[in-house]
């Protein structure tokens, strides 16, 4: 047999088997254990929860009908949860915009220098990341308590830039600080993937043109990083909504967000319809922004450069 | 130190930085150094050194019983999600069915769900179910919250396989489950792996899905360490809190060797 004979046997098996055994849609039926799996552990329990929130718990605390949206409009009407409510979205716009500024400088450091210097600054934005939040709460705790205790306040004294210590803990700053530290990175990371694709010949051509360096960047860099941009500030955005350690440690009762007033409801009230509708709205909230995101990243093209 | 930042902008750039470097340090090295004060409560600036923190925690019950269990979790949860995670990816890169990327975006779909929802949700159908063992609720709770992590970084490294290689073992006689062991699985190990000590580590460090489905019989660590936060004001807080920055490190360290961090991250 030549060799061009045994290379048409090959070919030929091969063809054979591809017949008898279709590669394609058998491998599909290897999704069955996941699917069913998260069917009944999130995709059902999501549907109930969105069933208890529309009905009525009677007195033995068994929900059914009747049918009602009288949860949802308690969290409109109600002025202490419609506060609960607007905080959350204030803290996570504020959280994000921040860590949006100072994620910038940040990741173009780490895309642009040396890659010793770039693995320096991964390993310490990253490295964080996978430290109980708990305890980076903790940490904060510590730096910002009110007193001269306080590491904050001990500085501030100790350089006499202030007389007296300044009350940070358990104020609304205190969780944006907080939840600033521990969401930074999600906004480093996709800002970074998408500064390493724009090709540095545009910011060559643009400076060798004669742009000062800061309209380089807003005319240049700035724009095809928005899908990086994008992607952090929805993923920082819908982190900082969903919290629940951060401001129960740093935020105290004056700062309390949706899921604080979810545990609260379960937990203490033991009222299920209306921590339920809380739940959903925060769904609801973190939904949108992720929906007008990808709307944005979709329908302004900007898919290309991520 | 590079030629194209120059100027002020180069300046305020590293500043911004180097400020942002200090930042994300300054809570984590003040917990450590707060550790080894050899004072009755939390002060800072931290007094003399002592180790007799780390020994009062190492001889604490409840932190022993919520290591343990915190660390047979984290185990089962990643056995759990690579069991059903490696092959759910197979099917995502290897099937070709209709609604394909709707099933990835199903499958994904715990990632961008509130995790608090996810467990008080899944709260509400366990109890209603009558399923009253902590431990197997926990267990769930966190394969539904880790799986995804394992099938993205399983379909990063699954993407990067050269079919041509399966192709020539089928070929030259290899059975189906033969091709995957000797050519596949050596060729996305490391995305396996990757994926493994994610799900290792988002378990252990769980909190919103864990609050719902603990009772106080079977805490995890975030939870004790929580409770101890509020209850406690010596400096055996920060020195647990220290023991598990260090547990971190070392995961984080080993995640760096396995597939290179932004790598593992941005999948």
């Amino acid at each position: 047999m030549t060799t061009s004979d045994a290379a048409v046997a090959l070919s030929d098996s091969a063809a054979r088997q591809g017949s008898r055994w279709r590669p394609q849609l058998s491998a599909g039926y290897l999704a069955i254990p996941m699917l069913v799996f998260l069917a009944y552990f999130f995709f059902y329990p999501a549907i109930g929860l969105l069933f208890s929130s529309i009905q009525t718990q009677n007195s033995k605390g068994i929900i059914g009908p009747p049918f009602t949206l009288a949860h949802y409009a308690r969290l409109i009407d109600v002025d202490l949860y419609a506060r609960v409510f607007w905080n959350t979205l204030r803290i996570s716009v504020i959280t994000s915009l921040l860590a949006t500024v100072l994620a910038y400088p940040v990741a173009l450091v780490m895309v642009k220098s040396r890659p010793m210097v770039t693995r320096i600054i991964t390993l310490i934005v990253i490295a964080p990341l996978i430290v109980s939040v708990v305890v980076r709460g903790y940490g904060w705790q510590l730096i910002l308590a009110n007193g001269p205790k306080g590491m904050l306040n001990w500085i501030l004294m100790t350089l006499h830039i202030v007389d007296a210590p300044v009350a940070i803990l358990y104020t609304e700053k205190a969780v944006i600080i907080g939840s600033l530290h521990v969401f930074f990175p999600m906004m480093v990371l996709p800002l970074a993937s998408a500064l390493g694709k724009i090709d540095p010949n545009l910011e060559d051509a643009a400076r060798m043109l004669g742009a000062p360096w800061w309209k380089v960047f807003l005319r240049v860099t700035l724009p095809l990083s928005m899908p990086g941009f994008v992607a952090g500030f929805t993923l920082v955005f819908s982190l900082t909504a969903g919290s629940f350690v951060i401001p129960a440690i740093l935020g105290g009762a004056s700062a309390i967000m949706l899921g604080n007033l979810i545990e609260q409801q379960i937990f203490v009230v033991y009222d299920w319809p209306f921590g339920a509708a809380i739940a959903l709205v925060l769904v609801g909230v973190v939904f949108a922004v992720n929906g007008f995101s990808m709307w944005l990243l979709e329908g302004r093209r900007l898919r290309r450069a991520t | 130190m590079d030629e194209r930042f120059s100027g002020v902008g180069a300046w305020i750039l590293y500043a911004i930085t180097t400020a942002m470097m200090i930042f994300i340090m300054a809570p984590l090295l003040l917990v450590m150094a707060v550790s080894v004060s050899d004072s009755y409560f939390v002060t800072f600036p931290p007094q003399g050194f002592t180790l007799k923190w780390y020994l009062k925690v190492l001889q604490d019950r409840d932190f022993i019983d919520a290591m343990r269990l915190s660390i047979l979790l984290a185990l089962g949860t990643t056995a759990g999600s690579l069991l059903f995670g490696v092959p759910a990816a197979f099917a995502l890169v290897r099937g070709n069915f209709p609604g394909i990327a709707a099933i990835k975006g199903f499958l994904l779909s715990p990632l961008i769900f509130p995790a608090l929802v996810t467990g008080l949700a899944l709260l509400q159908v366990l109890s209603k179910l009558g399923s009253q063992d902590a431990r197997l609720n926990l267990l769930i709770g966190h394969i539904v919250v880790t799986s995804p992590y394992v099938i993205r970084t399983v379909v990063t490294s699954l993407q990067l396989v050269d079919e041509n290689l399966e192709d020539a073992a089928r070929t030259l006689g290899a059975g189906r489950l033969r091709t995957f062991w000797r050519v596949t699985l050596p060729q996305i190990a490391s995305g396996v792996a990757a994926g493994g000590l994610f799900a290792f580590m988002v378990s252990f460090d769980n909190y919103p899905v864990t609050m719902w489905l603990a009772n106080s019989e079977y805490s995890p660590v975030p939870l004790v360490l929580m409770r101890q936060l509020v209850n406690v004001f010596d400096p055996s807080v920060p020195a647990m809190s220290t023991i598990i920055i260090l547990m971190a490190l070392v995961g984080v360290l080993l995640l760096e060797k396995l597939v290179g961090l932004r790598r593992a991250l941005a999948a």
